[in-house]
This record gives structure tokens, sequence and C-alpha cells, in this order.
């Protein structure tokens, strides 16, 4: 090829990389509000105060629970991925408006369902969108797409937050009794266990691609599938002693979803610079909000047994 | 916000740095660690001459079994963290750029991508590139039909490359397309990056395999290594200790089992007795010449440094050269083709982000009977990310391009992508390394290397390059040209099944000498299309246990 002839340089309006000050704000605004959210209900995960929290409640909180692990997350990962496509932008928005639909007197009751039902609307489209953006890259589908293509399961916490907060509301307008609530009860243990064992499969990937270099890696893949087991086991076949089973797994489950914030933690600490590069390790490192889904979903699986145990 | 970015040290280029019972902290900016330290005139199990991929491994694994080990290394001793500039050219300290002859009909290059001059040797500066020889290629004469075999059992070898993988947590693929099942890497892969989906794509849309390449970088955190961040600087020094070279994995390793590692330290001559067997080197370092005892040496120079030591040490026992009773030190020297086809794609690729060569295609390794394939032997290709200097300089030699028009092409650079080849270079006896008049600032005769192409060889360079024009146009690039060029050296002191057919035995052992080893890639018979750096790795371990299993201290009595 003749030197003359190398074709003139191409314009392209990037955007810029580097430091944006809004979308950087829009991160840490949203960290901290999923983080704040959190901590406003540990203590009263921590304190377990008898009577048990009603069913409805402590569906509830689950669902919020989840919607902020969502929110957090989805506001960091989207943003790691420069928001190139408008619809990221429904991922944080959608969580956010389903953590407020959860909290005390927000909007009426018409406006919290509605708000629900778009956030399950929202997850499943999310679940597509993520599978359409898999299957573009080459090699797909493969080992390395799972990897590092959008999360297929991940937007499915979304649809999750969206059904318990759906049966949170019902069962506080109209709360059951009897064999009503029994029967709801199994059904959602078992909805829950299901959306325990997914929880854990994208841990499992997660974790895989991480290589499991740490032993403590391997807890959210074997303990919330045996709690699931139990959970189902439990509404297959109600009786005292598989619920009160189920209870402890599930606490446990719940426990570690937690503590599984201080590992990923440490994780951002081990990556180049640390704590003091936060502002990029928060995005590569393991995710700080993605560990407490866990909490989230056992929470409804707890409401389930109550609802097992109804008189 | 400002940080320091790093403690740029000069002295290290002049002052050695492990002396006085410590060693560098690779993975401090300015700690140190303990090191044993031995006197010139303690006779040590073992000299290692060199500390890259054969040396390295090789001291690592003695001092780990219970041998006195002193390993030298004529290079500086680094510590990542702080004096790795994020500079092409502030890296040249990098290679090994004393003066060398080098003559033929196609004079080698030397410099960035066959030579390395630090403790750690070139994998301080490799691009990462870790891939296996087919199990055939170590019988190449008797199962393919060319060139020579290794003296070695090819199961054996792949064993060893899976603990040398696992001892450098690989991150390669879950699958890999070709050859024999391999257990799983250590480390998942990299996310590719747009330079390797460009070859993805062409592979695709041509019809064979394509891999994410396994690479020397941690996708996770490993020890005290943070996982990659895909900064590109890999093709020189890794600032952040991601890539595992020897320099942040054997060498620690050497050290804290209590092997001594002494850097700028040149080492000249290995003294002989009547007998013929070594007794120790004379080495200089601190300005002045020394001499260590030693029951047994191990060099591990590479393949233009190895031949150059053995030649000019001539004893009463060896008098053309120690190991050279059939004049055979210095002969078979293989580079790699290195032959690159180049594009402009419509799409932004910045391609300089992550390892330089995260795709690759082994297609050409595997496939025996084509009827386009008129060569011998076989090559791979990955994909590419040249730094900017690099990429500019390549494109002057090879293209004559300069001023405006290179001004012009220089601008595409985030444009561009490119497929490269490590192509398979048959050995012949008269590609050799000798000794010349002239000498270098230590007294010491300079190299001088002639290297010729092969007819085959230029087979094998014309197929790469059409293929590699066809996987890139098919991946939708335009405007292609292309370049040529050599990477890596093997042989010169060749591996052999008889004192006839190499330098040293199938264990590594000089044929007549028999407490001198060779421990590097100029002990590779054949070159395969691969990079070298995981056989002579695999190959050092192997030998190591050889060593270790005859005459490890503690089986001594």
């Amino acid at each position: 090829m003749s030197p003359a002839a190398a074709p003139p340089v191409p314009s392209r309006s990037a955007p810029v990389e580097g430091y944006r000050p809004l979308a950087q704000a829009t991160l840490v605004l949203a960290g901290a509000a999923g983080l704040v959210a959190l901590g406003a209900l540990l203590p009263r995960l921590a304190r377990r105060a008898r009577p048990a929290p009603a069913p409805a409640a402590r569906l509830r909180r689950g669902a919020a629970v989840l919607s902020a692990s969502v929110l957090a997350d989805s506001a960091t990962e989207h943003y790691r991925g420069s928001y190139h496509h408008r619809a990221m932008f429904a991922a944080p928005a959608m969580a956010g408006a389903t953590l407020a639909s959860l909290g005390p007197g927000t909007g009426g009751p018409g406006v919290r369902r509605a708000t629900q039902r778009s956030a399950i609307a929202t997850g499943l489209a999310g679940n597509l969108f993520h599978l359409r953006n898999a299957m573009r890259r080459p090699g797909a589908p493969s080992w390395e797409t799972l990897f590092y293509a959008a999360p297929l399961g991940a937007p499915g916490a979304l649809a999750m937050a969206g059904i318990g907060g759906l049966v949170a509301s019902g069962l506080e307008q109209a709360p059951p009794g009897g064999e009503t609530a029994r029967r709801l009860g199994r059904r959602l243990a078992l909805g829950t266990s299901a959306g325990l064992a997914a929880t854990s499969a994208e841990a499992a990937l997660l974790h895989f691609r991480g290589a499991f270099h740490a032993p403590a890696m391997w807890l959210p893949v074997t303990l919330p599938p045996v709690a699931a087991l139990a959970l189902a086991g439990a509404a297959w076949r109600p009786g005292e002693r598989g619920i009160g089973r189920a209870r402890g797994l599930l606490r446990a489950t719940a426990a570690m979803g937690l503590l599984g914030m201080a590992f990923h933690a440490r994780g951002v600490a081990r990556n180049m610079g640390g704590w003091r590069n936060w502002s990029q390790n928060l995005q590569v490192a393991p995710p700080m909000p993605a560990p407490p889904a866990f909490a989230g979903v056992a929470l409804g699986g707890l409401a389930a047994l109550d609802l097992m145990e109804a008189p | 916000m400002s940080r320091p970015l790093g403690t740029l040290d000069p002295s290290a280029e002049t002052a050695p740095r492990a002396a006085g019972g410590r060693a560098p902290d690779v993975f401090s900016r300015e700690g140190w660690v303990p090191m044993r330290c031995f006197r010139d005139e303690d006779e040590v199990d073992f000299a290692v001459i060199g500390t890259g991929a054969g040396g390295g491994v090789l001291a690592a694994r003695l001092a780990e079994a219970g041998f006195s080990v002193v390993a030298l290394d004529a290079g500086p001793f680094w510590r990542p963290l702080a004096d790795f500039a994020s500079d092409e050219r502030e890296q040249d300290k990098l290679y090994w750029s004393e003066e060398r002859l080098s003559t033929g009909g196609d004079p080698l290059q030397f410099g960035s991508n066959n030579s390395g001059r630090a403790v750690g040797g070139s994998t301080v500066h490799f691009q990462m590139v870790t891939l296996r020889f087919r199990p055939e290629w170590f019988r190449a004469r008797s199962d393919l039909g060319y060139a020579r075999d290794w003296p070695v059992d090819p199961d054996a070898m792949w064993r060893y490359y899976a603990e040398v993988e696992a001892e450098l947590g690989i991150a390669g693929p879950v699958r890999y397309p070709w050859g024999p099942r391999r257990g799983r890497y250590p480390y998942r892969p990299h996310e590719v990056n747009a330079a390797g989906h460009v070859l993805a794509r062409g592979a695709e849309a041509v019809g064979i395999d394509w891999s994410p390449t396994p690479l020397a970088t941690v996708s996770a955190p490993r020890g005290k290594a943070p996982p990659c961040v895909y900064r590109g600087f890999c093709k020189i020094g890794c600032s952040t200790n991601a890539k595992q070279s020897v320099l942040n994995t054997f060498i620690p390793r050497a050290l804290a089992a209590g092997a001594e590692v002494r850097d700028l330290a040149m080492v000249g001559r290995i003294e002989t007795d009547r007998t013929g067997r070594a007794t120790g080197l004379h080495y200089h370092r601190g300005g002045r010449w020394r001499f260590q005892r030693a029951r047994a040496v191990a060099v591990a120079g590479y393949s233009i440094e190895t031949p150059r030591l053995l030649l000019n040490s001539a004893g009463p026992a060896h008098p053309d050269g120690i190991a050279n009773a059939e004049g055979l030190v210095g002969r078979h020297l293989m580079p790699h083709v290195n032959d690159a086809v180049w594009g402009v794609m419509d799409e932004e690729i910045r391609w300089y982000k992550g390892p330089p060569s995260m795709a690759v295609s082994e297609h050409w390794n595997y496939t025996d009977d084509h009827p386009s394939k008129d060569f011998p032997g076989g090559y791979a290709f990955m994909s590419q990310g040249p730094m900017p200097a690099d990429f500019a300089t390549s494109l002057v030699s090879n293209t004559g391009m300069f001023g405006q028009a290179l001004r012009n092409r220089m601008a595409l650079y985030n444009n561009m992508a490119g497929l490269k080849s490590v192509g398979e270079v048959l050995p012949d006896p008269d590609n050799r390394v000798e000794l010349a008049e002239e000498r270098d600032a230590l007294g010491l005769p300079l190299a001088r290397v002639t290297f010729s192409y092969g007819e085959e060889d230029r087979a094998l360079s014309r197929h790469a390059r059409a293929f590699q024009r066809e996987v890139l146009e098919a991946a939708g690039a335009r405007d292609l040209f292309e370049t040529t060029g050599t990477a890596h050296l093997m042989g010169g002191c060749a591996m052999g099944a008889t004192p006839s057919e190499g330098v040293v035995d199938g264990d590594g052992r000089a044929w007549s000498c028999p407490n001198l080893w060779v421990c590097d890639g100029s002990a590779m018979p054949t070159g395969g299309g691969v990079n070298p750096a995981l056989t002579i790795m695999a190959n050092a371990a192997r030998i190591a246990d050889t060593i270790i299993a005859e005459r490890a201290p503690d089986r001594r009595g």
C-alpha cells in the first residue's frame, strides 16, 4: 500500500472517558442509598424480637433488601458499562422505585402495586436484554460470554423483589389464616427456594470466574442450595422438624449474605491500589452490594415458613 | 491528586541490590526479604547461571529440595511496583543490549522480543503467552517426519506443563479447542479485548477455531499479586505484579528456600579441572572478577549467552569449549517466524488495552493434511496490541513510511488491528553462535550469530502471511499491510539422545561434562509453533526433578 493512500482519521464523538462528575456522583449516591437502606434493616434483622414479625413485614423487608441490592449493584455495573444503552438506566431507576414502594407510606396501594408489577416486567425484560448482549459476543455461547457479558440471571433479582412486594401487600390488606395461609406459605416457599437456587447459581458462575481463589467463596454455592432444598422439602411435606431445619438454614443464609459484603470489601482491598483506588476497584472487584441479595431472598423464605405455621 | 508514580533508582543498574543478607522484596516499593548468603570459597551444590524461565525455575526447585544454590544474573534485581515506569523507552533497560555480531542470509535483530537482562530474565517483559507444545512435536521426526525428536517423554512434558501452569496461576480458557484434553487452568481466562475479538470474528468467518489465550497474568487475586488491571504495558515490565514472571514467582520461592540470588553478576567462564569436571565459575560483580566454587554448574543464559559462555570456557579436558566435544555448541539456533498482517477497522479497537495477545488460533499447529500446507511444522497466530512507539518503529522499518504518511497512519492507531504468527523454524547446524575476535568491556569475546532461513521456513512464512491476511480481511479490516520479523530463540545447546545428536542428554546434563547442566531455551531441539517460555519452564522443572531424584541432599546419606 502506498503511504500516501492512508485514509483520513475517522472523527467520532465518543464519550470522553475518565472523570464524569455526574455519573460519578450517581454512583456514589446510589451506593450510599443502598447501604443506608441495608443499614436501617440490619438492626431489625439482628433483633429477632419475639413474637416473630408478621410474615408480611418480613417479606416486605426481604423485598426491600433485594431491591436495595439491585439498586446499588446495577447502578455500579451499568456505570461501568458507561450506560451505553439507554435501557441500562431502567435497572437502578426501577430498583429505586421498588425500594421506595416498600417503604412506609409511599404513595397509595395502587401506585405501589403498579411499581412492583413494573419491577417484575423490567426484571424479565432485563434478562432478555442481557441474553441478547451475551449472544452478540464472538464465540457465544461459551464460558467466556457467561463470565464477561451482562450476567444473564441478575435482572431476575428485580423481578423477585417485585413479586415479594406484591405478595407482602396482599398479605397486609387481607391477612389470610388457617389453611389458606399455609397453602400460600407453601407456594411462597417453593418460589423462594427457586430464587435461592438461581441466586446461588449466579454466585457459582462468578466465583468460578474468580477460580474460587478464597475458600470462603465456596460458602454461597453450598449453603444456599442446602437451604433451598430444606425449604422446598418443608413445603412439600410440612412438619415441625422440617420447618425448624429450614428456618435455621435460612437464617444462616441471611447472615452469610451480610458477611459476604465484608468478604467483598476485602476483595476490593486486594485489587491494585486497594481502597485508596476505590473509584475503580468498586467496579472491578467483587460487587459489594451483591451478597446481601441472599439475605433478601432468605427473608422471603422465612416469611413463607411463618405462613406455613399459621394456626 | 498526585501520587508517587515510582521511585526510579538508576543505581539498581550499577550497584548490586541483593547483598548483605537481603534481597529486594518484589512485592514492595522499597522493602527487603532476608537472603542466605554464601562465600565464594563455599563449594555450593549448584551454581545456576541465569535466573529466567530456565534458571529461575531450576534454582527454586533445587533450593526447595535442600541443595545449596547460588543463582547469578547479569541483570538488575527490579521491584516492579517502583522501578517500571509506564513508558516504552524507559523500559528498554529490560533487554539484553550488549553488543553482538549478527550475520548470515537473514541476520537476527536482538532486543525486545528475544532477550532479557534482569533477575527473572525475559519473563519480566514477556507477553505472558503460555502455550504448550503439541505432544507430537516432541517426536517430530518419528511422528510427523520433520526436524528431530526430543530425548524426552511427551507425556512427562505435559505433566510438567500442568505443574508450572499451577505454579504460575495461568489464566486460560475453560475448554481449549486443540490437542489432547488438558486439566483446568488454575485461573479463568481474561475478558478478550476488542483486538482479540477481531481475530475471533475472522476465525469464525473462515471456519477455524480460536480461543482466549492462556496468559501468565492472574484474573483474580493470587497471594500478594492483584488481578490484572489491563493497563496494556505488558510487553514491558508489569508494574502491578499481576504478570506472573519468574521475578515474582520462582525467585521469591528460591530465596525463601535458602538460595542466594546475585544480581549484576556476569559470568565469564566456567572453570574445569583436568578430569573435565566443572569446579566453579568466574564472574564479574561489584567492579571485579571473582570465583565461586561449586560442585555442579547449571547454565541458563538462553540461546546466545549459554553457547557463548560454554565456548569461552575451554579447559584442559575441553579444548574447544566446555561440553563441545562434538562441536555442537552454538549450532541449530532457531528463532520463530514472527510475520504479521495489519489493517484498519471501521470501529474503534484501542488495541493497547489489556495484554497484547488475548486471542489465539493454533489451527495450523494441529492441522497436518491440508492442500495449502506446503511446509513442515506449524504456527500459531495471535491478536496484537503494540504500544505506539513499538508500532511506529515497526512501520518505519517494514514499510519505509515516514513523515506525513507515518503521521497519518499512526493517527489511525486506535482503529488498527493485527495478527502475528509464531512460526516454527527448522533446526539447521549452520545457524549458529560462535565467538568473535572482538571483545566486550569485560574482555569477553562477543558472540557472532549467523542465521539464514531455509526453504521450508520461507514457505511457512508465506503461508502465515497469506492466511492471516485472509482472516483479517474476513474480520472486516481494510488497507492491509504486512511486516516480517523474528521472535524468541531456541536451540544452540540442544538436548540429544546421543552425544552426536546433542550437547546435553534428555536430563539436560552435558554429554562430555558430568556435572554441567544446560537448562534453558538453548536446550530445545526444536522450536515448535508456540512461544517458548512455558516449555522452557516445564523442561526446567523436569530437569530439576531428575537431579533431585538422583542426588537430593537428603538421599545422599
